[in-house]
C-alpha cells in the first residue's frame, strides 16, 4: 500500500501546483517596495523613460520601479482591463481625452495634497499649463510637456514653385489654398486630406475660431455650421482643381515613413507638435512649422496649447508616495530633464524649459520656437472631452470620407455629423 | 432487456484521472468558463469597465436593432463567411488532391503550405498585405508590368477592401488542406482499382469515388470554417489598423465587438453582441448539420 500512498501524495502535488503557480507572483507584489509605472510610447520614448527611472532608482535605492509599456492603442485596453480589476498601476500616463471619464469614476486621485506637502514641487510653474488637468478645482495629472496643433511643410517645394514663406501667424485659409493649388500647378504636389487620423482636431480649431466649443455638455457645443462646412468645402475645393490626394490613398493608416507627406506627395501634413520629431525622421528633408491657418471673419483663437502626456495617480494606488516623489523628479530635476530632451512636449517648469532651450538640437528649437509662437497666439483649452467622444470621433471620420469620396453631398454630410453627433453625446 | 455492465471504478481512478487534467481545468475554469458566464450577465447590463455594472433588461438587445453599424458590421461578417469559407475549402481540396500522391518531397510541400495559417493574424502579414494592396504596391507594379497602368488603392477602397481580407483567408488554407489531405489518405485504395477495371476514367472515378469519399471530411472542414469565419478578428484588425476602413466596409462582428467594448467603454453591449453571436454561429451551424443528412456519405448507412 505505500506505493498507492506515494501516488496519492503526486496526485496531490499535481493539484495543487497550478494554484501555486497562480499565488505566486501576488505573495511577491506585496513583498518589496515597488512602485509600478506606466506610459505608452516609441522606442525612443521608452528607452529614455526607463533611463529615467534608472536615474531615479540610483539615486533613491530604496523605490524600485517597475515600468509597463505599450503603444497607444493597446495602452488603452490594457488600463480599461487594469481599472475593472482593480490593479492599476501607481503612476499611469494618461490623456486629455479621457480624464474626465476617468475622474468622474473616481479612478483618479487629487494631486494637491502632494503639492501641499511638498513632495511635488509646482512653485516653477505657470498655473496656464496646470488648468487643463483641472477638474472642479481638483488637479488629476500633471502634464510633462506643452502641445499645439500645427502644421508642417516643405520649404523646397515651395521654393521650387516660387512662393515666399507664409508668415503663419497672420495667414488665412484663402492664403492656404491659394498656395496649395499653386505648388499643384507648379510642381505638381499635392495637399493632403486634412488630419486624416482624426478629422476633428482640424474642424475644433475653425469651430474656435467662430467662438463656440466642440463639445456641449449634452450634445453638441455650437448650432452654426458654417466653420464645419467650410473645413470640408477647402478640401472639396482643392479636390475638384486635382490638388488634393486622392482619399483612398490618404486615410489607409500607415506608419510615418509610409505617409503621402514623407514620401513628398503632398507639401503639407497636419499634425501635433510632439509628433514633429518623427515626422522629421520619417521625411529626412528641412521641414517648417507653422501655425494652422486663420479663418475669415475670425472672432477667437482656434489654436490652444495642450497638455500632453499626463501623469496620473489612481485612486487605489498601492504606492501612491513613492509615485509622487518620482513624478517630482520625472517633472523638476535638470539632469533627468537633459537626458529626456523634451521628448514629451516643452517642459512646463519655467527653469527646465529655459534650460533646455539652450540645449536643444535644431529640430526640437523648432518646435520651442513654436510652442513660444503659440502661447502667443492661443485661447484657453477647451474641457475635456465627454466620455461619448470616442464614439463620435469615429463617426466624423467615417462621415469625412463619405464626403471626399463623394458619396454623400456636402450638405448632406455636416447635417449627418450635427444629427448623429447630437444623438451619440446625448 | 440486456443491461449494461460498468466496469467498477474506484474513486482514486476519478481522482486521478481529474489530477492530471487540473491543469487544463483550472485554466479552463479560470480563463473560460467564469468569463462565460460573466459576460452572460454583462449583456443584462450598462457596464463601462471603470463603474459597475447596472442591470437594465433587454436594453441592450433593443439598442441593436437601431444600431446601423451592428447591421454592418452583420453584412459584412456574412459576406465574408459566405465567400471565404467556400474558397478557401475549394483551394484547401484542390492542393490536397495536388499533394496525395506521395512524392518524397511532399513532406516539405505540406510544411511550406501550412505556414500561411501560422503567421495570418501576425502584425508583419498585415503589414506586407497593406504594400501589395495600397496605391504603389505590388499588384499594381505587376499590373503595369503587363500593361495595367492604375493607381487604384485596392485597401483604401470601400469597394475592394474586403476582398483584400478574403484572399488573405484564402491563402491561409493550411489546416483544412492537412484534413482534407488525411481523409484522401484514407480512400481504400481498392476502389480506385475497382473503377480502373471497370474502365472508369479519371473524372469518373473523381467524381464517384473521391468526392463521395471526402464529404465526411467536408462537413467537418465546413463547420470549423463557418465558425472561424464568423468570429474573424485579428486579419481584419491587423490590416485595417483596428478602425474597420475604409467607411467599415471590414468592420467584422468582432471587431465592432471589440470596438464597443474596448474604445467606446461600453462592455454591456458588446457582451450582448457576443450572445447574438453565438446565437447565429448555433443557427448557422444547425443548418449544415440538418442538411448533412443529405450530402455527407457514411459507409455504415450504405450497408442497410
Amino acid at each position: 500500500m505505500k506505493r498507492n500512498r506515494m501516488f496519492m501524495l503526486a496526485l496531490v502535488a499535481l493539484v495543487l501546483l497550478p494554484g501555486l503557480l497562480f499565488a505566486m507572483p501576488a505573495a511577491e507584489e506585496k513583498g518589496g517596495k515597488e512602485m509600478r509605472l506606466a506610459w505608452w510610447g516609441n522606442p525612443t520614448r521608452d528607452e529614455r523613460t526607463l533611463k529615467a527611472a534608472d536615474m531615479f532608482m540610483a539615486k533613491y535605492p530604496e523605490v524600485k520601479i517597475e515600468s509597463e509599456t505599450t503603444g497607444w492603442a493597446g495602452y488603452w485596453d490594457k488600463l480599461n482591463t487594469q481599472a475593472a480589476a482593480g490593479s492599476l498601476p501607481d503612476l499611469i500616463q494618461h490623456d486629455y481625452a479621457y480624464m474626465l471619464q476617468w475622474v468622474t469614476r473616481n479612478q483618479l486621485a487629487d494631486l494637491t495634497p502632494y503639492i501641499k506637502d511638498g513632495t511635488i514641487d509646482l512653485s516653477k510653474v505657470n498655473d496656464s499649463f496646470l488648468t487643463g488637468g483641472m477638474v472642479d478645482g481638483k488637479l488629476y495629472g500633471i502634464s510633462l510637456g506643452t502641445n499645439a496643433v500645427c502644421l508642417t511643410y516643405d520649404p523646397a517645394v515651395l521654393a521650387k514653385a516660387g512662393i515666399a514663406k507664409p508668415d503663419t501667424a497672420t495667414w488665412t485659409w484663402d492664403d492656404f489654398e491659394r498656395i496649395a493649388i499653386e505648388v499643384y500647378r507648379k510642381t505638381g504636389v499635392q495637399t493632403i486630406p486634412f488630419f486624416t487620423t482624426d478629422p476633428r482636431v482640424g474642424f475644433e480649431h475653425l469651430i474656435r475660431q467662430q467662438g463656440d466649443v466642440l463639445f456641449g455638455t449634452t450634445g453638441l457645443g455650437f448650432t452654426d455650421v458654417s466653420a464645419l462646412r467650410e473645413f470640408y468645402a477647402i478640401q472639396l475645393r482643392l479636390q475638384d482643381a486635382g490638388a488634393l490626394i486622392k482619399p483612398e490613398v490618404a486615410f489607409v493608416s500607415v506608419s510615418p515613413e509610409e505617409g503621402e507627406f514623407a514620401k513628398g506627395r503632398s507639401w503639407v501634413e497636419f499634425i501635433w507638435s510632439n509628433q514633429f520629431v518623427a515626422t522629421q525622421n520619417a521625411a529626412g528633408r528641412p521641414l517648417e512649422l507653422g501655425l494652422m491657418p486663420i479663418l475669415k471673419g475670425a472672432k477667437a483663437k482656434g489654436t490652444y496649447l495642450k497638455p500632453s502626456m499626463f501623469f496620473s495617480i489612481p485612486a487605489k494606488a498601492a504606492n501612491p508616495k513613492d509615485a509622487a516623489r518620482f513624478l517630482n523628479y520625472f517633472l523638476n530635476d535638470i539632469e533627468v530633464n537633459d537626458m529626456l530632451m523634451g521628448e514629451r512636449g516643452v517642459p512646463i517648469p519655467d527653469d527646465v524649459r529655459n534650460h533646455m532651450a539652450t540645449k536643444v538640437d535644431a529640430i526640437n528649437k523648432q518646435i520651442f520656437d513654436f510652442i513660444s509662437l503659440a502661447s502667443t497666439n492661443s485661447g484657453p483649452i477647451d474641457p475635456p472631452d465627454p466620455p461619448a467622444s470616442g464614439e463620435f470621433l469615429k463617426m466624423v471620420r467615417d462621415v469625412t470620407q463619405e464626403i471626399l469620396l463623394k458619396r454623400i453631398s456636402l450638405d448632406a454630410g455636416v447635417a449627418k455629423i450635427m444629427n448623429e453627433g447630437n444623438n451619440i453625446l446625448k | 432487456m440486456k443491461q449494461t455492465i460498468r466496469p467498477k471504478r474506484s474513486l482514486a481512478d476519478d481522482i486521478a484521472g481529474y489530477a492530471f487534467i487540473s491543469p487544463w481545468l483550472l485554466g479552463f475554469i479560470a480563463f473560460s468558463v467564469i468569463p462565460i458566464f460573466f459576460s452572460l450577465y454583462y449583456s443584462f447590463t450598462s457596464y463601462d469597465i471603470l463603474g459597475s455594472p447596472v442591470f437594465n433588461g433587454l436594453d441592450n438587445f433593443r439598442r441593436m436593432a437601431h444600431d446601423k453599424l451592428f447591421w454592418q458590421s452583420l453584412k459584412v461578417t456574412f459576406f465574408y463567411a459566405f465567400i471565404s469559407v467556400p474558397l478557401r475549402l475549394l483551394f484547401a481540396f484542390f492542393v490536397a488532391m495536388l499533394f496525395n500522391r506521395g512524392t518524397r518531397a511532399i513532406r516539405v510541400y505540406q510544411a511550406v503550405y501550412y505556414i500561411p495559417s501560422l503567421v495570418g493574424g501576425s502584425i508583419a502579414i498585415a503589414v506586407m498585405w497593406r504594400r501589395i494592396f495600397i496605391a504603389d504596391g505590388v499588384l499594381n507594379a505587376v499590373l503595369a508590368k503587363i500593361g495595367i497602368i492604375t493607381d487604384y488603392s485596392w485597401i483604401g477602397s470601400p469597394d475592394t477592401a474586403i476582398w483584400t481580407l478574403i484572399i488573405l483567408a484564402v491563402w491561409q488554407f493550411g489546416s483544412s488542406m492537412l484534413i482534407f489531405l488525411a481523409g484522401l489518405r484514407q480512400i481504400p485504395t481498392e476502389y480506385y482499382e475497382a473503377a480502373s477495371i471497370d474502365g472508369a476514367g479519371a473524372m469518373r472515378k473523381f467524381a464517384h469515388i473521391t468526392v463521395p469519399q471526402i464529404t465526411p471530411v467536408l462537413f467537418f472542414n465546413l463547420i470549423m470554417q463557418l465558425i472561424s469565419g464568423f468570429t474573424v478578428f485579428t486579419q481584419a484588425f491587423v490590416v485595417s489598423g483596428g478602425t474597420g476602413d475604409p467607411l467599415n466596409s471590414t468592420l467584422v462582428y468582432a471587431l465592432y465587438l471589440y470596438q464597443r467594448a474596448f474604445k467606446y467603454y461600453d462592455m454591456g453591449y458588446s457582451s450582448a453582441m457576443a450572445w447574438v453571436l453565438v446565437l447565429i454561429i448555433g443557427v448557422m451551424t444547425a443548418i449544415v448539420f440538418k442538411t448533412s443528412t443529405s450530402w455527407v456519405f457514411y459507409e455504415s448507412k450504405e450497408g442497410k
